[in-house]
């Protein structure tokens, strides 16, 4: 399978650098799946595992939130706000994140933009949850 | 002259107190510039990479829909001037504020400072200033520029100003901090730099949408926003860092420099006056 340039940026810095046959996310609109030669492509990242197939056939996941995906030229670069790789995620973290927001939304007394953070937590912590154990 | 001397030893006594300040500033700024730069550096990938993939979607951009992308309506324009909390770092301050000031003179502007100099400089320029929240440069996270990067979105969207606008310092090198500024929004701004090349028939390159255009800017431009904020104040924090070392490191050579001149006058008023009493013990002797 012919394969493209793939670039995975956070601010943190530059996650991977390299040649991928698929990267495989989730976007705003539902999973997509990158190939080689993709139409010149723009697209936000929702919440979701992100799955990459190495030029060597390898599968490599990380947990991919936020940000934005471009394919341009046969580039990929994406842009996420947060990119975990699955052996990077601290499990025992996420959990009590979990746990911790679950808390915070059995309070019926909350503010609309307190449960907004809140959820976002609880879902961000189940992305991890989810990634690591895949 | 003995007096004299008094006064020399004096002054030798508060300039040694002042070296051992500015060696203590020194040392302190070298240990927060490596962390700094380590930050700053991680983060530079990130800017390149999302500026030159933004300027590539606004040359292929054909429809202008979203808000972000359009040209502005209006002609006012926010400043966003990164500037340090503290002074005695050299010309890092004062460098980048007459930056700013150059860019912003003839345009309709309020500024958003961020750091402590730059709100005290608008401030006495009485600039309209957006909001001055965040001004400890020092103590802004990810999670504030998050925060900024949503009321500058929605003040954006409400068409408050037209154009959006950042000042702040790159860090070229350890001895080399230049200030910098980047226009940040509407995208279409980035064309500015580079519309003699399109004549030359570069082909505009078609962009597909998923959903569609609006709703990827509607998504993107607030994370750009708060992207761009957080590891331009990286790269400005660790140039603050930079260029206190370097100023605090010559304020250390220099005072060490006054203490030897001063040492060698003080050793010579003290040999004359001892030259001075025996001659005196002598002719006393003699008489």
């Amino acid at each position: 399978m012919s394969s493209f340039h793939l670039q995975v940026v956070t601010m943190d810095g530059l996650a991977y650098d390299g040649e991928a046959q698929k990267i495989m996310l989730r976007t705003v609109d539902g999973d997509v799946a990158i190939l080689a030669r993709h139409i010149n492509y723009c697209t936000a990242i929702g919440m979701g595992t992100a799955h990459i197939l190495m030029e060597d056939g390898k599968e490599r996941k990380a947990a991919c939130i936020g940000g934005m995906l471009s394919v341009m030229d046969n580039v990929c670069r994406v842009i996420p706000t947060t990119w975990e790789w699955q052996e990077d995620i601290d499990v025992s973290r996420a959990e009590a994140a979990k746990k911790k927001a679950e808390e915070r939304l059995k309070d019926t007394t909350l503010s609309p933009a307190a449960i907004a953070r809140a959820e976002a937590k609880l879902y961000r912590a189940l992305v991890r949850i989810g990634t690591a154990q895949k | 002259m003995a007096a004299n001397m008094k006064a020399v030893k004096l002054r030798i006594r508060s300039v040694q107190s002042t070296m051992q300040i500015t060696k203590a500033m020194q040392l302190v700024a070298a240990s927060k510039l490596r962390k700094a730069k380590e930050k700053a550096d991680s983060s530079k990938p990130y800017l390149n990479i999302l500026q030159s993939t933004l300027i590539d979607i606004a040359e292929g951009n054909t429809d202008f829909q979203s808000c972000f992308t359009k040209i502005g309506k209006s002609d006012k324009w926010l400043f966003i001037v990164v500037a340090g909390d503290r002074g005695l770092a050299g010309g890092y301050n004062s460098n980048l504020l007459k930056f700013a000031e150059e860019e912003i003179k003839g345009k309709d502007v309020s500024v958003l400072p961020i750091g402590k100099k730059s709100v005290e400089y608008f401030k006495r320029k009485n600039v309209p200033i957006f909001t001055d929240e965040y001004a400890e440069v020092a103590k802004i996270n990810i999670s504030d520029c998050f925060g900024i990067s949503k009321l500058i979105c929605d003040a954006y969207r409400a068409g408050e100003f037209g154009h959006v606008f950042l000042c702040y310092t790159n860090f070229v090198s350890m001895l080399s901090q230049v200030p910098e500024s980047c226009s940040i929004l509407p995208l279409s701004d980035f064309d500015v730099t580079d519309s003699d090349s399109e004549e030359e028939g570069k082909s505009r390159n078609l962009i597909l949408y998923e959903p569609d255009s609006e709703a990827v800017f509607n998504f993107i431009v607030p994370e750009y926003l708060a992207g761009i904020l957080y590891t331009s104040i990286n790269i400005s924090v660790a140039s603050e860092l930079a260029a206190r070392r370097t100023a605090m490191e010559a304020a250390t050579d220099n005072a060490g420099e006054m203490i030897e001149t001063l040492s060698l006058y003080y050793n010579r008023a003290r040999q004359a006056s001892i030259t001075q009493e025996i001659t005196e013990i002598v002719a006393g002797a003699e008489a």
